[in-house]
């Protein structure tokens, strides 16, 4: 199968071991320097550290399919029927991702709040739907107080207030 | 000059032009056929283990059906006793002291689930695509067997296990699961949520894994051997439609099943284990869970990333066997092959990026819809081409309306009136009035349901021949078909009605709804109509078993004069499908009426001075 | 098994072009093809996993910062970020490598080759997976993470602390947002911090999402499942190796080429996995 001879093979391996190896290293590297580990109060812009590293590991990934797993040495018919499909993925997650942004987004303003991790709801905020009854939007309001008996205090969950 | 070969010149040619790949010499073949209960239980054939799916097939399609029936008259005759049924549904039905017998609820919701689950699943998935893909693609591909008869064999048996999971799961105390057969969460993800959501839930799941192993099977299997195994001179595009269409079937299925088995364990640890992948928010009689975090839209999303694909998973194989029965019985080339291999690649692609139009009021981003729009609209341009070339394979054929024939032409019928309601259906703005109403039930169960049965129908009446050595009788097929035709729209006809006034699907019972009530008349007829259409398959299931013993023989090896190589094979083929050489391919498969010849089948060489059709 | 025979012997048959039958259009045996097949198809359920991942962590307002989660390395050592899952990294590398030579010895034949190594991957994989039990065990047992517990969170503000954990934190300690481990566990409970906005306000900690906990959990430990089922099969096909089953075939050890591929897979995963729970 392999168009290279053993000799040459068996470079290509020592370089596999090389390359990935400082690779990993590399992203190890930026995810520490872009946090300010490396130098004290450096950091990196966040698109940028997460272009790299998404860059460096689809390289890796592609080292390891086209290298270790022969793909470079096979047929192109082979090659596209394995990695064509995978690009039905490249929708999926650009549509999944921004679900979850959407879910985010709304879930903050329905909240009508700054979002983040918040204090436990004001006193006044739950006495105050206290008397109204049962209705579904009322919920995230009202039942916390019941929540709270539930769950131990550290365990509450940060979303509700 | 006739084109009838018997069956001495048939052997010659293949005997003349095949090739010998020592089959027969290793011993091994038969080696699977040593007793009984390798030949037909453990059996690693592909033969036999199309029967096996076929045959539970028809086991599930009569039990999903016979449920239909029975939340059919609750709909349509909500204050009819069905005591009567009491010593089949024990206490399923409650009697009360005027000795009226009603539906439990409960057991109506698990009814609706288990109907989904079972037809679509067990019996349009396995039973027609299981059925099918094996015993043709070997066949007509001119192999012995599939790539790996040992992985087949367990792609059947992971089926029966997961049938038996699924068939226990209905004798529960607590019922069979109840919350639809998409399976959303919380109803799916919360044991106390419903009744059906503890014991009966599980085992659904269980079922389910145990069906995806079997699609994976079964699927790298199609893949590997229609890559792999084709005899010599099959080149993909001399290739049948049929196997064009299973080989993107089985892609399909490969690709979207895993994803539904990713779903399913996140499901299974929500249930479990306590985490919140698919649950917020959620209070169950008043009291808050403490399961927060996660989104039951993450669940109907990943079910549908499966979900829509499997849509064409049910209709492809049912396309293939049409546009192959069709151009069999019309005596005439299919029209525009090509376009028919294309418009079936870019349906199965279109397939993945459409998901979420099942879910416009599910709470979806209306921005992001508005793709799924798109890209759900652009579907028709395909399907239409298929529907197209059907009609024109039709026009100015020699047509043979046989039973096989009318279901193919039933078959392009409905799937013409059910493709137009996924228009409507398609669009979002639409859809906000349509939604989870009767205009989708109808919709669906049109196109993919009776429009598949069809086209498994065809398949069943054209290839018994094949696979029994006898015919399905001819006049009770006639009989078959018209009532299921006429009862198909008779039951989802008047359903689109339903759904433009806005009924709603699920219901119980409408008498309560002031705006609903009008409609009893309309739910009576639907539900005799559907009686009616019941009592049919009846008869199709008696002359399918009455046939197999009684019905009449086979006498030639190609009894239709079809151009596949699979009637090159004796008419009762043992293991390794041909005796002697395999036949080699010369020709493309739809040379129907070329040069005034009425067929030649595609191991024949070409004549003097002819040249190949082009396609 | 029969197929295997008509596929071999139809090889021979070849004429024209390769998809005109007859032949394997791609070059490959059924047995490769199914395998790469399987991995596509499992590449899928992967994924799927991931997309779920990003969906719920896009959805979150908040996200633990990896480097503070994972910085512990054995032997009591703490802030050492990501030390440790590189250490892992390379070890799983490390076993691929392994993995491409005996692939490359069964080409040639060479049984002994390919028996040493295999047993050099089996000992990667074995490894990489106690260095996972590691992890777990101080995630579990250390931090008191669990799949329906975070104890990690971020801050989504600036601010500084108000007291410290006796630890490493001192009152006064200035912090920035989307940066810190925010609820500090020792003495065997937990010690949720004060602290103070820099608008003013006076707040105290909260535990993280949960389902960092439950997806981390879950993705890694099926990744580790994987792996065990790899090294499993490696085992069996170690000994099939070893008796001389496969050098009957006469294939060049082609099964040792398929759990390579499969094995290879495995560490395309760690990859993505790597990169999603501790990079980004």
């Amino acid at each position: 199968m392999s168009h290279l001879s053993y000799e040459e093979s068996k470079k290509v391996v020592l370089r596999g071991l090389i390359i990935l190896g400082i690779i990993t290293l590399i992203e190890v590297f930026v995810a520490l320097l872009g946090k300010g580990y490396i130098i004290h109060d450096f950091h990196l812009q966040k698109w940028l550290m997460y272009l790299l590293m998404i860059s460096m590991s689809l390289y890796k990934a592609y080292f390891i399919v086209y290298y270790f797993m022969h793909m470079k040495y096979e047929v192109p018919g082979l090659v596209k029927s394995v990695l064509l499909p995978t690009l039905l993925l490249v929708w999926a997650v650009i549509a999944f991702f921004s679900e979850g942004k959407t879910w985010h987004d709304w879930r903050a303003k329905k909240n009508d709040r700054p979002i983040g991790i918040f204090e436990n709801p004001p006193a006044s905020h739950s006495e105050s739907a206290g008397n109204t009854p049962h209705h579904s939007q009322e919920h995230n309001t009202q039942q916390p107080e019941d929540a709270k008996k539930e769950l131990s205090p550290e365990e509450h969950p940060a979303e509700k207030h | 000059m006739s084109a009838h070969h018997n069956h001495q010149d048939q052997d010659v040619l293949i005997e003349k032009l095949g090739y010998d790949d020592h089959f027969h010499e290793h011993h091994e073949g038969d080696k699977y056929q040593m007793n009984f209960l390798t030949k037909y239980i453990f059996s690693m054939d592909h033969k036999i283990i199309a029967r096996q799916f076929l045959f539970t097939g028809i086991f599930w399609a009569i039990i999903g059906s016979a449920m239909s029936i029975i939340f059919r008259l609750q709909l349509g005759f909500p204050d009819a006793s069905i005591a009567w049924l009491k010593p089949l549904l024990g206490k399923w039905i409650t009697i009360n002291d005027a000795g009226m017998g009603s539906l439990e609820p409960e057991f109506y919701y698990a009814l609706v689930t288990m109907h989904g689950t079972i037809i679509v699943f067990f019996v349009l998935t396995a039973g027609l695509s299981g059925t099918f893909s094996n015993l043709l693609i070997p066949l007509q591909l001119g192999a012995r067997d599939m790539a790996s008869p040992f992985l087949n064999m367990l792609s059947y048996w992971f089926f029966f296990l997961s049938s038996v999971v699924m068939f226990y799961s209905l004798f529960l105390s607590t019922g069979p699961f109840s919350g639809g057969w998409t399976g959303y969460p919380p109803l799916s993800a919360l044991p106390q949520a419903s009744i059906g959501s503890g014991a009966g839930m599980t085992l659904w799941l269980v079922s389910l894994a145990l069906f995806v192993v079997s699609v994976l099977l079964g699927g790298m299997n199609y893949i590997t051997t229609v890559l792999n195994l084709r005899t010599k001179g099959m080149s993909l595009w001399r290739m049948p439609l049929t196997i064009w269409a299973f080989l993107v079937t089985a892609i399909l299925g490969l690709l979207s099943f895993p994803v539904l088995f990713s779903g399913f364990l996140l499901l299974i640890f929500d249930r479990s284990m306590g985490t919140s992948f698919y649950l917020s928010d959620i209070f169950v009689n008043g009291m808050a869970l403490d399961r927060i975090g996660g989104s039951p839209i993450l669940y109907q999303h990943i079910f549908w990333f499966l979900g829509h694909p499997e849509v064409y998973i049910i209709i492809l194989p049912a396309m293939g066997i049409v546009s192959e029965v069709l151009s069999v019985h019309a005596r005439k080339p299919i029209f525009g092959y090509r376009a028919m291999v294309y418009s079936i690649l870019a349906i199965a692609f279109l397939s993945f990026i459409v998901w979420a139009h099942h879910m416009f009021m599910a709470g979806v981003n209306p921005f992001i819809s508005n793709f799924f729009v798109i890209f759900t609209l652009i579907i028709a341009v395909p399907s239409a081409v298929k529907v197209f070339n059907w009609i024109s394979t039709l026009y100015g054929g020699n047509l043979r309306m046989n039973t096989p024939m009318l279901f193919c032409i039933g078959f392009v019928s409905m799937f013409i009136s059910g493709g137009l309601t996924g228009i409507f259906l398609g669009n979002s703005a639409i859809d906000i009035q349509q939604h989870d109403t009767y205009f989708v039930v109808a919709h669906f169960h049109i196109v993919m349901g009776v429009a598949a049965f069809f086209g498994m129908f065809a398949g069943v009446y054209n290839w018994f021949p094949k696979m029994f050595g006898r015919f399905m009788n001819d006049t009770l097929g006639k009989i078959h078909f018209w009532c299921t035709m006429i009862s198909a729209y008779a039951v989802f006809g008047p359903m689109h009605f339903l759904g433009m006034a806005g009924v709603p699907r699920r219901y119980y019972r409408f008498d309560n709804f002031e705006a609903f009530s009008g409609f009893d008349v309309m739910n009576q007829f639907i539900t005799i109509a559907a009686i009616f259409g019941f009592m049919a398959q009846l008869v199709f299931v008696v002359n399918f078993f009455w046939s197999m013993y009684k019905g009449r023989k086979v006498t030639e090896q190609n009894p239709w004069g079809s151009n596949s190589l699979e009637w090159t094979t004796p008419i009762d083929a043992g293991h390794g499908n041909w005796p002697g050489k395999i036949p080699t391919v010369q020709r493309w498969a739809y040379d129907y009426g070329k040069d005034g010849i009425e067929y030649t089948q595609q191991h024949v060489p070409l004549r003097e001075g002819e040249e190949h059709s082009s396609h | 098994m029969s197929a295997e025979h008509t596929a071999q012997i139809s090889h021979q048959h070849n004429e024209g072009g390769s998809w005109n039958g007859a032949s394997e259009p791609f070059k490959a045996s059924y047995g490769k093809l199914m395998m790469w097949y399987f991995l596509l198809s499992d590449a899928f359920t992967f994924s799927a996993f991931l997309i779920a991942y990003g969906t719920l962590r896009f959805a979150m307002p908040t996200w633990p910062v990896p480097d503070f989660v994972f910085s512990a390395l054995p032997g009591g050592i703490h802030h050492m970020p990501l030390i440790f899952v590189t250490i892992m990294t390379f070890v799983l590398i490390a076993s691929s490598v392994t993995m491409v030579r005996a692939v490359q010895e069964g080409h040639r034949d060479n049984k002994k080759g390919v028996v040493f190594w295999m047993v050099l991957t089996i000992v990667g994989g074995l490894g990489f997976l106690s260095c996972q039990a590691w992890e777990w065990t101080t995630l579990i047992g250390e931090e008191k993470m669990s799949i329906v517990r975070n104890p990690f969170g971020t801050h989504t503000e600036n601010g500084t602390y108000l007291e410290g954990d006796g630890h490493d934190i001192k009152a006064g300690d200035s912090f920035k947002a989307h940066s810190s481990y925010l609820i500090h566990f020792h003495d065997g409970q937990f010690h949720p911090l004060k602290y103070k906005t820099e608008a003013g306000e006076e707040k105290t900690q909260k535990m993280g999402p949960k389902a960092f906990g439950a997806l981390f959990f879950f993705i890694t430990g099926f990744h580790g499942f994987h792996v065990f089922s790899g090294v499993v099969f490696l085992i069996i096909i170690a000994l099939n190796v070893a008796s001389g089953l496969y050098a009957k075939r006469n294939n060049h050890y082609e099964m040792v080429e398929k759990i390579g591929l499969y094995w290879h897979f495995v560490d395309l995963v760690w990859v993505f996995v790597f990169l999603v729970f501790y990079l980004l």
